[in-house]
């Protein structure tokens, strides 16, 4: 007689007694007993199967309750996951009222979120809000002759309903810089991901995306990838920091945030430049006309 | 605040104590433009001391009948202990065999205890070789619970030579000389000890400490954070003693000290609170750093102390032939909660005095000047309210007078009190008063432990082996402390104590240790016979009980 | 007293007629309680005697401290007797406080999902999760500045679901701070200089040997310095 190790759960315990009560007697006659599981807890139903993420938002919804505070209508971030995460949370909870009920009873005795305040990126008021053509205004020292190739990553552009610009062919960041007088380069994996949080456990996953990102901008005839987030930044770093020596195309290619660009073309002090960038001003940028 | 216990009360004030808080908003403004009252002559202070100030009560003071301070006066409360049976039972412990056996044991949980503690490892003592008990919890004791400030004259316009005349003048002048040096000496050198371990005191834009006046105080040395200096002091010096890794055991009170067959001190017997045994602790070294003795409520007064300040350490020493100094001057600080009832006689600092509140009666009007000596203030406010009849009554039937709390912004702007004095506040508002725009009602609270257990500078007491430091020590302030000198006190007694503990236990280490004895409390058992001592009473204390006679008188002990 | 105003409150579990305007642990010593755990400076300032309750007909729980909190009709009470939260050791001047040390010993901060309820358990009204995000980012200046009033109750660290130790990286953050950046001013050295180096020994040793009249003469003479409104940093 060979035993199979059965979970009852919990209504056949209770209101569905006879439905257990006549299996256990069937498959003993069968020769096939079964025997329970000696401790065993609800399974969760099909309960904790749903989707419903909603808790976690809190994080998120916290930081909007925290906006209205201030009186501000709309939220600015500068970081692409950022941006990514904010900006979903804030479509999701704004659009249903159900959902932002419930996470605001879940919050308690904090102020309740309205579900009024916008998530912007910086490049959304750099083209929405102050305009290429004042930005160009602003650029005392336009980097005419500086190749630039704007590398948007993932989470700028998707998903589509919070993308900040078209995902297949973003142009907002190439725009910025070209609005200073920069020249970009049009390159195909500049929406590709660059590896994300895989640099950390696989590093090799990372550094090969990234590579490929480089190496790309590179043959387009880069000077100088641009980023709009910490970990794209980081990981396009250690890719040209470990991949130069073999990859020929990527030696020379910097990796700088936009915004050290544009800050540079708006003035900045060269004491306050990084390195990288102040020789990119120095040895790249021409004195005058660009088209 | 719901409840019927808030029925009638507008922002936390039944309507007659409104009517008063009427009349002090009414002459604020003069008041303000006026400043405050002048400082009294020496001769009006010593009139109001013996007419109005609880010391002076001769009825409320005994002769004590046992002793090396045998004669000595003393509030009976503190008598009744010194006049008691041990609670320690010498047939039920075997000495013979220790239960632990350290280099030096600190008796205490308090400030003293740990920067005793964190001197004697810096002495040469390692970690291990230290042990600290303590009553309650290391770190519920009266020095977390000071509030306003700590002195030392660390500033150009100020010297020890300044600080030490204002605590011998506050002090009637009966302080120990070379106690008050020591106390002033040592004040920068205690600052920059905390300021190396990290304490946060207030800086101004400049990065100068923010310092300020206390009562008595000739120049402005009063280093404080925010309104809990001591808070934060204690803090540091806990984690510091557990970075260190100096053992602790809580809920361990010594009862008794041990002595040695050649009179040294040789440790003590712990009551483990919890499991209610008796603890033999061998120790070459005993700091005793037990602190004060607010919760004997001498004369009735309510007490600012926290749970375990029942003179434990005074009652121990005293039996091994420790003489006590001061025992007849009892500090009532002037300013503790007079309401709402539910805390009453907890501390309000004296910084709000200083920060610019002045004290108000019921008619609206000053009438003493902010910042006397502790000892002059509260007589001041027990004559306006029970000899001038202007105190505020309040529900419960206890006066007090106003400290005109909405001052401090006025003078200093806006959301200084709340930055400042932020526990006074918080402590309040959690009854429904906001001292930002209402005055506060205070009646003097018994706070102080002014005398103690007789020490030289170097934290020695009369026992060989026995040191102590802090409150529970007496000559340093004479008759009557200052603000800010007690967190001072047990920084620079306790690291002397700490220091002179760990050289004796140095030089006790080569020397064999002889037996363990409690032949010193059997002594004063006969002492007391002799005496005529006839009471149940047993001392030390340990916890004071709050519980009713009707509770107590039904209680079994049937477990 | 026959004719004071009683209420009922529950000290864990048990009913009890306590009078109506006294705090939870004056109510509880009435009761017939006698404190051994759970009572300390008994004015607000030691943690020890965080109280958590409910009131009757109520889900949601209260963090108050016991000795502060008054009693009111319906209380479900009981105390926190002890928090078992480790501690890590440091040795203070051994550390970079330009790197996020807090992270370094706490790195269980990390898991802070942003619920607030520490917070929430808060009897000091301390925005705690905001100092634990603060020192997330390394900004032990914040983390000082917000955990000030934190009297190490652990009603915090009982509660967080991510089992962070609130009050041990406040009290580390308030140090590494101090150090950072709070130093030492130069009037203090400058004094222990004096004091060193013997400037006020003459002077201390006249003192020391001056009769009771003069001592009161010069106490007498003292001008007393004018007090003066300066501001404070943050």
């Amino acid at each position: 007689m060979s035993e199979l190790t059965y979970f009852p759960g919990c209504s056949l315990k209770d209101n569905a007694k006879r439905f257990e009560d006549t299996a256990f007697f069937v498959m003993e006659r069968l020769e096939m007993p079964l025997r329970e599981l000696e401790t065993w807890n609800c399974c969760g139903t099909v309960y904790s199967l749903t989707a419903d993420d909603l808790m976690h938002h809190v994080a998120s919804v916290r930081n909007f309750v925290r906006t209205q505070e201030t009186g501000s209508e709309e939220l600015v971030t500068l970081c692409a996951m950022c941006y990514n995460t904010l900006s979903r949370v804030a479509g999701r909870i704004n659009a249903d009222e159900e959902e932002r009920t419930k996470i605001n009873a879940f919050m308690d005795r904090e102020p309740d979120y309205g579900g009024t305040i916008r998530v912007r990126h910086v490049l959304q008021v750099l083209r929405d809000s102050v305009g290429w053509e004042r930005l160009a205004e602003g650029a005392t020292r336009p980097l005419f002759g500086l190749k630039v190739a704007a590398y948007y990553g993932c989470t700028l552009v998707r998903p589509r309903e919070t993308g900040i610009d078209d995902m297949e062919r973003p142009t907002v960041m190439a725009d910025a810089l070209e609005a200073v007088g920069a020249e970009p380069v049009v390159f195909p994996f500049e929406a590709e991901c660059c590896g994300t949080y895989q640099i950390v456990d696989e590093p090799h996953l990372a550094l090969e995306q990234s590579g490929r990102i480089l190496q790309s901008a590179a043959l387009a005839g880069a000077d100088v990838v641009v980023t709009a987030c910490p970990l794209c930044q980081h990981n396009l770093e250690q890719a040209a920091e470990s991949l130069a020596a073999d990859v020929e195309e990527i030696r020379d290619i910097k990796v700088v945030y936009f915004t050290e660009l544009l800050a540079a073309a708006l003035g900045a002090d060269e004491g306050s430049m990084t390195p990288v960038v102040r020789e990119l001003i120095t040895s790249r940028v021409t004195a005058e006309g660009g088209a | 605040m719901t409840g019927p216990e808030f029925a009638g009360l507008k922002d936390g004030y039944p309507d007659h104590m409104r009517a008063s808080i009427a009349k002090v908003e009414a002459t604020r403004a003069r008041r303000l433009k006026e400043g405050t009252l002048a400082p009294m002559s020496a001769e009006a202070r010593a009139e109001i001391l013996e007419n109005w100030h609880p010391d002076y009560k001769a009825d409320q003071k005994r002769e004590v009948a046992v002793g090396p301070s045998k004669g000595a006066r003393m509030p009976h409360e503190v008598a009744d202990l010194l006049e008691a049976y041990p609670a320690v039972d010498p047939s039920t412990i075997d000495l013979s065999k220790p239960d632990l056996d350290v280099s030096i044991l600190i008796l205490g949980g308090g400030g003293a205890a740990s920067v005793a503690a964190l001197h004697a490892v810096e002495e040469g003592i390692a970690p291990s070789d230290i042990l600290m008990v303590t009553k309650l919890r290391h770190g519920d004791c009266n020095s977390v619970m000071a509030q306003g400030g700590i002195q030392a004259a660390d500033r150009e316009p100020d010297s020890p030579a300044i600080h030490y005349l204002d605590v011998l003048g506050g002090g009637h002048y009966t302080n120990k000389p070379e106690l008050v040096r020591a106390l002033v000496e040592d004040g920068p050198r205690m600052i920059e000890w905390h300021e190396r371990l990290g304490v946060l005191y207030d800086k101004l834009n400049d990065g100068t400490y923010l310092e300020a006046h206390g009562g008595g105080t000739s120049r402005m040395r009063m280093h404080s954070a925010k309104d809990y200096t001591g808070l934060e002091i204690m803090r540091v010096l806990k984690d510091e003693v557990l970075n260190v890794g100096i053992p602790t055991i809580e809920f361990a009170p010594a009862i008794d000290l041990l002595l040695d067959e050649a009179g040294n001190t040789a440790g003590a017997v712990l009551f483990n609170l919890e499991t209610e045994e008796q603890v033999v602790v061998r120790a070459r070294a005993t700091v005793l750093a037990t602190g004060g003795f607010g919760r004997l409520h001498i004369q009735g007064f309510e007490t600012s102390n926290h749970y375990g300040a029942t003179a434990d350490g005074l009652v121990m020493a005293y039996r091994a032939g420790a003489g006590l100094i001061d025992m007849d001057s009892v500090q009532y600080h002037p300013t503790g909660v007079a309401y709402p009832a539910a805390i009453l006689g907890q501390l309000a600092t004296e910084k709000l005095r200083n920060q610019g509140a002045e004290p108000v009666d019921s008619e609206g009007e000053s009438f003493v000047y902010p910042l006397e000596p502790r000892d002059v203030e509260s007589a001041a406010i027990i004559r306006q309210c029970y000899g001038e009849d202007r105190g505020v009554e309040t529900p419960s039937g206890i006066r007090g007078v106003w400290l005109d709390t909405p001052m401090i912004d006025e003078i200093h702007g806006p959301g200084t009190l709340k930055s400042r004095l932020a526990a006074m506040w918080m402590m309040w508002h959690r009854h429904g008063i906001d001292i930002t725009k209402d005055p506060a009602l205070v009646f003097p609270t018994l706070h102080y432990q002014n005398g103690g257990v007789e020490i030289d500078a170097e934290g020695r007491t009369a026992i060989p082996g026995l040191f102590a430091g802090g409150e529970v020590a007496g000559g340093v302030h004479g008759k009557n402390r200052l603000m800010g000198n007690s967190l001072l006190d047990y920084n620079v007694f306790g690291r002397r104590a700490g220091i002179s503990a760990a050289r004796w236990a140095k030089e006790q280490a080569s020397s064999g240790s002889s037996g363990l004895s409690l032949k010193h409390v059997e002594d004063y058992v006969e002492e007391l016979k002799s005496a005529g001592v006839g009471t149940d009473r047993t001392a030390p204390m340990i916890l004071p009980d709050y519980r009713r006679e009707v509770v107590i008188a039904r209680r079994l002990d049937a477990l | 007293m026959a004719d004071e105003k009683l209420t009922q409150i529950y000290i864990m579990g048990k009913a009890y007629d306590v009078p109506v305007g006294v705090t939870i642990m004056d109510a509880m010593e009435y009761a017939g309680y006698r404190f051994i755990r759970g009572a300390g400076c008994r004015s607000g300032f030691c943690g020890a005697c965080g109280t958590v309750y409910r009131k009757a007909g109520e889900y949601r729980l209260e963090f108050v401290l016991a000795c502060q909190e008054m009693v009111e009709e319906g209380m479900h009470l009981t105390q926190l007797p002890f928090t078992p939260a480790p501690r890590s050791d440091y040795v203070l001047n051994e550390l970079d406080p330009r790197e996020n040390v807090l992270l370094q010993h706490y790195p269980e901060i990390a898991r802070c999902v942003s619920c607030n309820t520490c917070t929430k358990a808060c009897p000091q009204e301390i925005e705690v999760m905001d100092y634990i995000q603060a020192a997330l980012r390394g900004d032990v200046a914040k983390v000082a500045e917000l955990s000030f009033d934190c009297i190490a109750c652990g009603l915090c660290a009982m509660r967080c679901p991510a089992d962070i130790k609130h009050y041990h990286v406040g009290q580390m953050g308030r140090r590494l701070h101090s150090i950072a950046n709070s130093p030492m001013p130069d009037h203090l050295t400058e004094r222990i200089a004096q004091l060193e180096g013997g400037t006020f020994d003459n002077e201390m040793n006249a003192l020391a040997g001056a009769s009771l009249d003069d001592l009161k003469t010069k106490y007498a003479e003292r001008v007393i310095e004018k007090a003066v409104t300066e501001e404070v940093t943050t």
